[in-house]
């Protein structure tokens, strides 16, 4: 496989996997997320949002994932049928739930982490530099949620045909109201 | 993408100002015979080769977007926004 291809389905495998194959494999990766991040305690905790707890439970662990995926799959299939008209609803949710998948890497960098007590941080936020596998994670999570941001947009870009211009406004839009809902819903449920 | 070949491409367009070309002359092979005037070229032959392509595997596909994508090895909604494409190209040709 060319250099070029390994980028290609790196940054945007949807061209070559959509629809419920992409939904299958993207729910195998939010189930291992499920589950690896409730004992390496990584709360995903918003669209495109994780922090460090103490505790979690399978149930709050599955509950948040749950809310971060539709909440991306509602407003993102909104954002299709007013931009593009004819999409379908199983390529958004397919495509979607793929591209959390990068965030399966701060589940697993989780266990490695030791994150230092909260009311310590606020009292001192100087003494996160004392914690280097905190600052190791603090410096991961950038290049993982931008891989999973350009997902996102090429998820949007393929399954509803939009381009240019368009797909970059109505996409950032989209994505800020997502994370808005996903961050009301789990204050409210949980 | 498998290639089909296409054999010499129609010109479409003028290689000097890239204004769209006419058909002037046609030739009957077995009699000689020419015909000349000012015709204009079909809709599907100013469709660049990639896309004529894309529309006979369409058709031998018998419309099926789901076949083409597994011929194709790419996902369903790549080739219906390949269809969308080589659409919106058909109409700004019908426009002119």
């Amino acid at each position: 496989m060319k250099r070029n291809n390994y980028w290609e389905l790196l940054l945007n495998p949807f061209t070559r996997i959509a629809g419920l194959q992409a939904f299958g494999l993207g729910l195998v990766f939010v189930i291992l997320m499920g589950i690896i991040g409730t004992f390496s305690h990584v709360r995903f905790d918003g669209v495109i949002d994780m922090h460090l707890v103490n505790q979690m439970t399978f149930i709050q662990s599955f509950t948040l994932l749950a809310i971060d995926i539709l909440s991306i799959v509602i407003v993102m299939w909104i954002t299709g049928v007013i931009v593009s008209g004819k999409i379908r609803f199983i390529d958004i949710l397919g495509t979607m739930t793929l591209a959390k998948a990068p965030f399966i890497i701060l589940a697993i960098a989780g266990f490695f982490t030791k994150s230092p007590d909260q009311t310590e941080i606020l009292k001192n936020p100087g003494i996160i530099l004392n914690s280097v596998s905190f600052i190791f994670l603090l410096i991961l999570t950038l290049p993982v949620m931008i891989w999973s941001i350009i997902l996102m947009l090429n998820a949007l870009k393929v399954s509803c045909d939009i381009k240019g211009s368009k797909l970059t406004a109505t996409f950032i839009i989209a994505l800020l109201i997502s994370e808005i809902i996903s961050k009301v819903l789990i204050y409210k449920f949980l | 993408m498998q290639k089909i070949n296409l054999n010499s491409m129609l010109p479409t367009y003028c290689p000097g100002c890239h204004a769209q070309l006419k058909v002037k002359c046609l030739k009957c092979e077995s009699c000689q015979t020419e015909v000349t005037g000012s015709y204009d070229l079909p809709v599907l032959a100013l469709l660049p080769e990639l896309d004529q392509q894309f529309i006979i595997r369409f058709v031998k596909n018998s419309g099926s977007l789901k076949e083409m994508a597994s011929e194709l090895k790419l996902s369903y909604p790549t080739v219906r926004n390949m269809l969308n494409d080589v659409i919106s190209k058909i109409e700004s040709y019908e426009k002119e």
